[in-house]
C-alpha cells in the first residue's frame, strides 16, 4: 500500500505537466489527440486487471468475478478501440508526405 | 530495493514514455510514433501489473482482454470517418465505466491482496480508500452515463436539441449534491455502512450525468466531448488511488488535465463558460432571462423561447422567398444579357454565377462547417479545390475552432478526402485574408461565420470570433437552407444580396453541379 498523500502529488504532479506538454499541440490534430486521451483513459485496464485478478486468486464470489471481467472487457474495448481509431486518423494525416 | 520500489520507478517510467508520447503528437510527422509509444506504454503498465499483483495465473483475465480487444478492435476498423465523434465518446464512456467497477470492487473491499488489506489496516487507510473508490464510481458512472448520452445524440438516435425536463437545473443541483453527500460519507462509515453509500453513489451520479449530457445542444458537443474524456482520465486516476497504482494515477492525471485543457481552448473558441454549457444557462434566451431562471420562472421563459422560435420560423419563410426572388432575378439577369440561354430555360440552374465568380477567382477561401460532414461532402470540397488549382488559382481552407461536432471534426474529414494539411489555416492564421481573397466559398457552415456575433448583444453567440467571411468581395454559400444554426441567429450575410450567391440543397449535388459547371 502506497501512502494516500504520495498517491495525491503522483496525481497533481502529472496533472500539471500534461496540461504543459497539451499547450503545445496545434488545433489540427485536436482529434486525433482526444482520440489518444481517450485510449489513454482506458488506463484503468490496469485497475481492472489487478482487482478481478485477485477476486479470483481470493474467490470473492462469482458476482464479483463477472464485474471485474465486464471491468477489463470494457476497458480494454476502449484501449483497443482508442488506439486502433488515432491511428487510422493520423496516418491519413500522413497519407500524403509519401 | 524492494519489489515496491521497483513497482513505483516502472510506473514512472511508462508514465514519461506515456508524456513523451503525447509531446509527439504535436507534430503531424511525429504523432503516429507518438500514438504507438502511448500504446507501448500502457503495454507496458498491463505487462507490469499482471506481474505485481500476481495474477498472471487467472487465464480469465487474459480472456477478458481478449474479447475486448477483439470488440474494439473491430470497431476501430469498421467505423467510418464520419462516425468518428460519437465513436469516440462511445469507447470513452466505457472507460469511465470500467472505472466506476474498479470504484465498485474496492469499495466493497474484494480485489486487495491479504497483504495489501493488511497495510490499509495498519496505516489507517480506509477512509481514503473507500472515499476514493466512491469518487470513482461517480466520476465513472457520470462518464459512462453522459457519453452514452452524447454518443446517443451524435448517432442521431436521440433528438440533438437540449432537452429540458421539469425543473432542470434544480434537479441537476440535486443530484450532484446528493453524489458529493455520498461520496463524502464514504470517509466516515464503517465497511457495514458501505453498500448503502455506493448504491447512492451509483444512482445519484447516474442521474446527475443523464440530467446534465440531455441537456446539451449538439453543437456544445465538442465541448462536453473534450469534458467527459477529461472526466474519464480523472476516473481511472481516482480508481488508481483506491487501488493504489502509481501507474493508473499518473496517467489518468495526465489525461484529465489534457481534457480539461481542451475543453478550456473550446469554451474560449466559443465564448461560453463552461458552466453555461453544463447548467444550461445562456442558451436562446437573453442573458438577463437565463440569469433569473429559477423553477418559478421557467414556464414563462419557455413562452417566451416558444414565441421567438415562432417569430424565427416566420422570419425563416421570408428570407427563403428572399432567396428565391434573389435566384429568379440572377437568371432574368442572365437571361436579359443573353450571355446564357440555357440557364433561363432550366429553373434549377442557379450555377452560373456562381460558377462564373469561381472561375475568375485567383484566390479562393473554403470555409466548411458541419453541414459538410452530414452531406459527406468532403470529396466533393476536395474535387472543387482540385479544379479550381488546376485553373491556377489558390485554395486555402478557413477552419473555425469549433466547426464540426468534435475538436478538429473538419481536419479528419478533409483528410480522409486527401487535402494537404498545409493547405488548412485556423481562423487567427487566415482571418485577415477574407477581404483581400477573391472569392469564398461556405460549405455547411453558419454560426461560424455569422457577423451578427459581432454586434448582435444578447444573442448566444454575441462576442464569439467568428470567420470574417462578409468581408470578402464574393460569398459563395453552399449550405443545405437559410435556417439559423444550432444558436438560431440569424446570418444577415445571407441577406446582403451584392456579391452572395445561395447554392442552396444537399452539398454534394450543389458542389457537384459547381463543379460541371466550371467545365
Amino acid at each position: 500500500m502506497i501512502h494516500p498523500l504520495i498517491l495525491v502529488s503522483v496525481f497533481i504532479v502529472c496533472s500539471v505537466l500534461g496540461y504543459f506538454i497539451i499547450r503545445n499541440v496545434p488545433s489540427l490534430l485536436h482529434t486525433p489527440l482526444m482520440s489518444g486521451m481517450n485510449a489513454l483513459s482506458g488506463v484503468t485496464i490496469v485497475g481492472a486487471i489487478a482487482a478481478t485478478g485477485l477476486a479470483f486468486l481470493a474467490d470473492k464470489g462469482v458476482v464479483a468475478q463477472i464485474v471485474g471481467c465486464l471491468a477489463i472487457v470494457l476497458a480494454a474495448v476502449n484501449v483497443f478501440g482508442g488506439f486502433g481509431v488515432t491511428h487510422r486518423m493520423l496516418m491519413m494525416f500522413n497519407k500524403k508526405k509519401k | 530495493m524492494s519489489v515496491l520500489q521497483i513497482q513505483i520507478i516502472i510506473s514512472a517510467v511508462t508514465a514519461l514514455l506515456v508524456m513523451a508520447g503525447i509531446s509527439m503528437m504535436s507534430k503531424v510527422k511525429t504523432a503516429v510514433a507518438g500514438n504507438l509509444l502511448s500504446a507501448l506504454a500502457m503495454l507496458i503498465g498491463v505487462v507490469a501489473t499482471l506481474l505485481f499483483a500476481g495474477v498472471v495465473s487467472v487465464w480469465t483475465v487474459y480472456a477478458a482482454i481478449l474479447v475486448g480487444a477483439l470488440i474494439g478492435g473491430t470497431m476501430a476498423r469498421r467505423v467510418q470517418m464520419i462516425q468518428m465523434p460519437q465513436t469516440v465518446a462511445l469507447f470513452n464512456g466505457l472507460g469511465g465505466g470500467a472505472s466506476a467497477l474498479v470504484g465498485i470492487l474496492s469499495a466493497l473491499r474484494i480485489g486487495f491482496s491479504n497483504a495489501q488489506l493488511a497495510a490499509i489496516d495498519e496505516g489507517g487507510f480506509w477512509p481514503f480508500v473507500q472515499c476514493t473508490a466512491l469518487l470513482a464510481v461517480a466520476v465513472g458512472m457520470i462518464t459512462l452515463v453522459g457519453s452514452l448520452v452524447a454518443a446517443g445524440k451524435l448517432h442521431r438516435v436521440l433528438p440533438q436539441k437540449p432537452i429540458v425536463w421539469k425543473g432542470h437545473s434544480v434537479c441537476t443541483l440535486i443530484f450532484l449534491v446528493l453524489t458529493v453527500c455520498f461520496v463524502i460519507a464514504g470517509i466516515f462509515v464503517d465497511s457495514g455502512a458501505m453498500g448503502v453509500c455506493l448504491a447512492g453513489t451509483l444512482v445519484a451520479a447516474s442521474l446527475f450525468g443523464l440530467w446534465f449530457s440531455v441537456r446539451v445542444g449538439g453543437a456544445d458537443m465538442p465541448i462536453t466531448i473534450s469534458l467527459l474524456n477529461s472526466l474519464s482520465g480523472v476516473a481511472g486516476s481516482i480508481a488508481g488511488m483506491a487501488i493504489s497504482d502509481v501507474f493508473l494515477v499518473a496517467v489518468g492525471g495526465i489525461v484529465g488535465a489534457s481534457g480539461l485543457l481542451l475543453t478550456q481552448i473550446m469554451c474560449r473558441a466559443m465564448n461560453r463558460s463552461l458552466m453555461s454549457i453544463l447548467l444550461g444557462g445562456g442558451k436562446k434566451s437573453a442573458p438577463k432571462q437565463s440569469l433569473t431562471t429559477d423553477s418559478q420562472n421557467e414556464a414563462l421563459v419557455k413562452r417566451v423561447m416558444d414565441l421567438e422560435k415562432k417569430i424565427k420560423e416566420l422570419e425563416e419563410l421570408v428570407k427563403n422567398l428572399e432567396g428565391r426572388v434573389q435566384t429568379l432575378s440572377a437568371q432574368v439577369d442572365a437571361a436579359e444579357a443573353g450571355k446564357d440561354a440555357a440557364a433561363a430555360a432550366k429553373p434549377a440552374a442557379e450555377g452560373p454565377t456562381a460558377a462564373s465568380v469561381l472561375s475568375a477567382a485567383k484566390d479562393v477561401i473554403i470555409v466548411p462547417g458541419y453541414g459538410m460532414a452530414l452531406a459527406q461532402a468532403q470529396h466533393q470540397v476536395r474535387q472543387l479545390a482540385d479544379k479550381l488549382e488546376s485553373r491556377g488559382a489558390r485554395v486555402r481552407y478557413a477552419i473555425h475552432p469549433v466547426a464540426g461536432r468534435m475538436p478538429g471534426h473538419m481536419n479528419v474529414l478533409l483528410a480522409e478526402a486527401d487535402v494537404d494539411y498545409e493547405k488548412l489555416f485556423e481562423m487567427e492564421a487566415i482571418n485577415d485574408d477574407f477581404k483581400k481573397t477573391d472569392a469564398v466559398v461556405v460549405i455547411g457552415a453558419n454560426d461560424v461565420l455569422n457577423p451578427a456575433a459581432r454586434n448582435a448583444e444578447g444573442t448566444p453567440i454575441y462576442g464569439m470570433p467568428v470567420l470574417n467571411v462578409d468581408e470578402a468581395p464574393e460569398v459563395i454559400v453552399c449550405n443545405f437552407d437559410l435556417k439559423p444554426g444550432y444558436a438560431g441567429v440569424e446570418n444577415p450575410l445571407y441577406s446582403r444580396g451584392k456579391g452572395v450567391y445561395l447554392e442552396l440543397g444537399d452539398a454534394k449535388e450543389t458542389l457537384a453541379r459547381l463543379i460541371a459547371a466550371l467545365g
